[in-house]
């Protein structure tokens, strides 16, 4: 045995604290793994027998159709803020003036630091009925009845778009801002116009960008709770609510982890198909 | 000609579109603004009559108040022990192979993913499970495991900016491992810490999904007394706080742009 | 010219001062081998530097070389065989025990630290005493001509001046060896002259034992002492400049060090120290070295330098018949290229390009492209080796 120079050195003290909170990660998913399967003892806290009775529980209609809509609102939300991001993403990362620069990436992210709360508040007070949009509306007389944003899934999606976009923004921009700006030259000079250019150059290379945009807006979405919840107002059923409503509110954390575990594998699942079905465009940015 | 007058067009129309969208970001905290200076308890646009009462309201109610404090505490404890766990464990990533490497970033990098509802529900069972529920440190744990990964992503990133030459440049003038790290790793390091704990500390501050499950009425954060009063109250408050938590999280970010560059922190800096 | 004494040698080494008529060597490496995972990255490499000597590790871009410095240097273990400097046995020991002085290709300057600092780093490592610590800096910016710059961030020094400033930092531990890597290659061309000199001066006014790594032949041929050609993990020849320029033990060698054309030819006969082959029809004697295995009749390559062929009128008795293809313009001198006929060398392929190198400019009046020309191939100067495979 050869002796060997320390090439690691402190490795257990930078590693240790990682593995306790790794730990403590891994503890509460095994948590939600264990009371998913025992059974449900009204008024307490404790867990009966084992039991697959949650799961079963799950294929109540009003749980399959939370999971159907979740994966709706979830898709749509994504798709909308690719394609709201996109420019923004653009004009960010090619943008010649230093001011510009500063004044989109601040304004493009910093709702990304506000938090879900102040977020939604914001929203049901642009959107309520006698909020800021139907109060302009009426002014100008285009309406006479304030049109209903609140408690429907548009207001929930809009308002999800907003939450959403400076993910979508910082992960596109970061993208593009690794595309060299010659490929672009390159084809122009080759007789292909700005928009032919960014259609035929620009936009496949950065493929890898929109596909991570995509699935981390869905991943965030998917994990949204105040928004659904308030503007929401129970008309708009998703599994966060839901596994609100039943693991706060009634206390059955049985079903309350069996539908998170649930959630959890549709959103995997999801993800894991959206990336499978996007990588031959992904493959389109090389590297 | 037609090429260029073509180009102009796009190029304004452009721009407009790029206006348009940034004006739907910054709509709401526009809108709130308005409603938070707005004397009456109901909202109505535009104001007929402006006051600030609603800004006095808001800093004397009580569960704010203590909701504030929590937020602080848990914030301060939560981002240094992020950046501690971070820093430490993004070093060990770069730098260094080990057993389970993959596994161990994995886990710690999955609450990007993992919804935050499911990581808050696990750690309150867990915690109900350990006889540790409501209290401080199953919210402390909580915050630490959703803004880990952004720290260890912002440290990472500064640390493929340093050279590992210059460790090894030290090493040959007899600096020992400790030495290294102290005289020269962690000064470079120095901007990617302070924005990774600025990050931590942001996101801490304003985290919510699963503060909600951990946290009880003696340690409710900011956050979930905010969501409490929306429950509740119908008036003008909750604008007022939202106005004071937009003024202050811009600040930051203009203060953190000016002095470190959040395009690099973020990654969306032009390469050429 | 250094009036004072500025001491940042190893005290032993001296020139005319050693104690021992033989001293152990600087270094030495007894069988070490490196993989990374499947690839041998060094094969079994046995090799000594001399005390004050300069030595180049010559070769391409993963020939090794820079493993070799890296497991001198301590930043990797061998897996296989010992290390030693000055005579102790370091293999296991880490870098920050070798005494060894680095200048890094970039010159790993420490960004947030000023001259005087970086420079007195190895010093602060070993807890000499601050005012020892500021003479001795002071002596070494001295030593590279920069004084004036102690208080500067490495950020506001110009290449040559960071690349003065690593240098200093390496020496003033007075380490056992200066390990060179690459220093040159960020410079631009005049100051890399500039440079090579005067660090050639530092290194002879010192006697400080340097192992320097480069793919530039040229660099290697001016500033060593002796040359270790390598490539693909072996060292292929260890030599002087002269050596291994004029007597190359192989093909990469031949075909490495310096501008060369190669030739098909035959084998004819080998006889002692000597061989005879004919390119086409012209024979001529070569050193029988590498040709001592192969059969008469065999094929082999002759090389040649473009400097030493000479354009004669086309059909010339003695000479080679070549057509001009292009002629390149390089200031002190015209590159003629040329296709030769070799139609009547069985087993060669149909033609050959070669270089002819011809001081002044007249040849680009005389040689228009589609020129037919004879080539004479000089008597002497000559080396010749199996071909490839």
């Amino acid at each position: 045995m050869r002796p060997a120079i320390r090439r690691r050195p402190f490795l257990p003290l930078f590693v240790t604290p990682a593995v306790l909170v790794a730990a403590a990660i891994v503890a509460a998913m095994a948590a939600i793994l264990r009371y998913s399967l025992h059974a449900y003892v009204p008024g307490s806290l404790d867990v009966g027998g084992f039991t697959l009775e949650n799961f079963a529980d799950l294929t109540r209609p009003i749980v399959l159709r939370a999971l159907r809509d979740t994966v709706l609102i979830c898709f749509e939300t994504a798709l909308i803020t690719l394609v709201v991001g996109y420019p923004v993403a653009y004009a960010l990362v090619r943008t010649r003036s230093v001011l510009l620069k500063s004044v989109i990436l601040v304004t493009a992210v910093t709702p990304l630091f506000l938090g879900e709360v102040v977020r939604t508040y914001a929203w049901t007070v642009v959107l309520g009925n006698t909020g800021f949009v139907n109060a302009m509306l009426r002014q100008v007389g285009l309406i006479e009845r304030p049109i209903q944003f609140m408690f429907t899934e548009l207001g929930v999606i809009v308002a999800l778009v907003h939450v959403t976009l400076p993910v979508m923004v910082i992960m596109l921009a970061a993208a593009l801002a690794h595309i060299d700006r010659d490929y672009e030259r390159a084809a122009q000079s080759l007789g292909a116009g700005p928009v032919r250019a960014f259609l035929t150059v620009t936009l496949p290379l950065s493929m890898p960008g929109v596909v991570a945009g995509f699935t981390t807006a869905f991943a965030w979405t998917f994990s949204a709770f105040a928004t659904p919840q308030v503007i929401g107002g129970g008309k708009v059923g998703v599994v966060s609510t839901l596994v609100y409503q039943l693991g706060l509110s009634s206390f059955n954390f049985p079903v309350a982890a069996s539908l998170s575990l649930a959630g959890l594998v549709l959103a995997l699942g999801t993800m894991w198909a959206v990336r499978r079905a996007a990588r031959p465009f992904e493959a389109m940015g090389g590297h | 000609m037609r090429r260029g007058l073509r180009t102009r067009i796009l190029g304004i129309s452009g721009t407009l579109l790029v206006a348009l969208i940034l004006a739907f970001i910054v709509l709401p905290a526009f809108v709130v603004t308005l409603a938070a200076f707005n004397d009456r308890a109901i909202l109505s646009f535009p104001p007929a009559k402006y006051s600030t009462r609603w800004f006095t309201r808001a800093l004397t109610y009580r569960d704010f108040q203590t909701g504030l404090w929590n937020s602080l505490v848990v914030t301060a404890w939560a981002s240094s022990i992020a950046l501690a766990v971070g820093t430490g464990f993004a070093i060990a990533l770069k730098r260094y192979a080990f057993r389970l490497k993959d596994t161990l970033e994995g886990v710690l990098l999955s609450p990007l993913i993992v919804p935050h509802f499911t990581i808050g529900l696990g750690l309150l069972v867990l915690a109900t499970g350990l006889g540790a529920a409501r209290g401080f440190a199953v919210v402390v744990v909580t915050h630490v495991i959703v803004v880990l990964p952004f720290v260890i992503r912002s440290v990472y990133i500064s640390l493929q900016n340093i050279d590992e030459r210059l460790e090894l440049a030290a090493a040959s003038l007899g600096a020992r491992p400790g030495r290294v790290l102290t005289t020269i790793t962690l000064p470079l390091l120095a901007p990617g810490l302070v924005s990774g704990w600025l990050f931590a500390a942001i996101l801490s501050f304003n985290e919510f999904t699963a503060s909600l499950f951990v946290t009880g009425q003696a340690t409710q954060t900011l956050p979930v007394a905010m969501y409490g009063y929306v429950r509740e109250f119908a008036d003008p408050t909750l604008a007022a706080v939202s106005v004071i938590y937009i003024a202050v999280t811009a600040a930051l970010l203009t203060v953190a742009n000016t002095f470190l560059g959040l395009g690099k922190v973020l990654n969306v800096e032009q390469g050429r | 010219m250094l009036s004072k004494a500025v001491d940042l040698s190893p005290p032993a080494n001296l020139p005319g001062t050693a104690p021992s008529p033989r001293p152990a060597p600087a270094v030495r490496l007894d069988g070490v081998v490196k993989r990374f995972g499947t690839v041998t990255a060094l094969e079994e490499t046995w090799l000594q530097v001399e005390q004050g000597e300069f030595l180049t590790l010559l070769g391409p871009s993963g020939c090794g070389k820079t493993t070799l410095l890296n497991l001198m240097a301590g930043f990797l273990e061998a897996d296989a065989g010992e290390i030693f400097i000055g005579g102790d046995l370091v293999t296991a020991t880490p870098p920050y025990e070798r005494q060894i002085g680095i200048v890094f290709q970039n010159y790993a300057l420490f960004p947030h630290m000023s001259v005087a600092k970086n420079v007195g780093y190895g010093l602060r490592m070993r807890g000499v005493g601050k005012r020892e610590i500021a003479e001795r800096v002071g002596q070494a910016l001295d030593l590279v001509k920069l004084s004036g710059l102690a208080d500067r961030s490495p950020r506001q020094l110009s290449g040559g001046q960071q690349q003065r400033v690593a240098l200093a930092r390496a020496l003033v531990i007075r380490p056992k060896v200066l390990l060179l890597d690459e220093p040159f290659s960020a410079l631009d061309k005049n100051l890399r002259g500039a440079m090579q000199v005067e660090l050639k001066e530092i290194q002879r006014r010192l006697g400080v034992t340097t192992v320097f790594v480069t793919h530039d032949q040229g660099e290697a041929l001016s500033m060593s002492d002796r040359i270790v050609v390598m490539s693909a993990g072996r060292i292929r020849q260890i030599g002087t400049p002269d050596q291994v320029y004029r007597h190359p033990q192989d093909r990469f060698v031949a075909g490495f060090i310096g501008d060369v054309n190669r030739l098909p030819a035959r084998l004819e006969a080998c006889a002692g120290e000597r061989a005879t082959v004919t390119i086409r029809d012209l024979r001529r004697e070569v050193e029988a070295g590498a040709l001592r295995d192969c059969a008469p009749g065999a094929a082999v390559d002759v090389f040649v330098r473009p400097d030493h062929l000479t354009l004669r009128p086309a059909g010339e008795p003695g000479t080679l018949p070549a057509r001009v293809a292009a002629l390149v313009y390089q200031g002190s001198h015209i590159d003629l290229h040329a296709d030769l006929d070799l139609s009547a060398t069985e087993g060669a392929s149909a033609g050959g390009r070669v270089v002819v190198r011809m001081p002044g400019q007249g040849a680009l009046a005389t040689h228009a492209p589609g020129t037919e020309i004879g080539l004479l191939v000089p008597q002497a100067g000559l080396v010749a080796f199996p071909p490839e495979g």
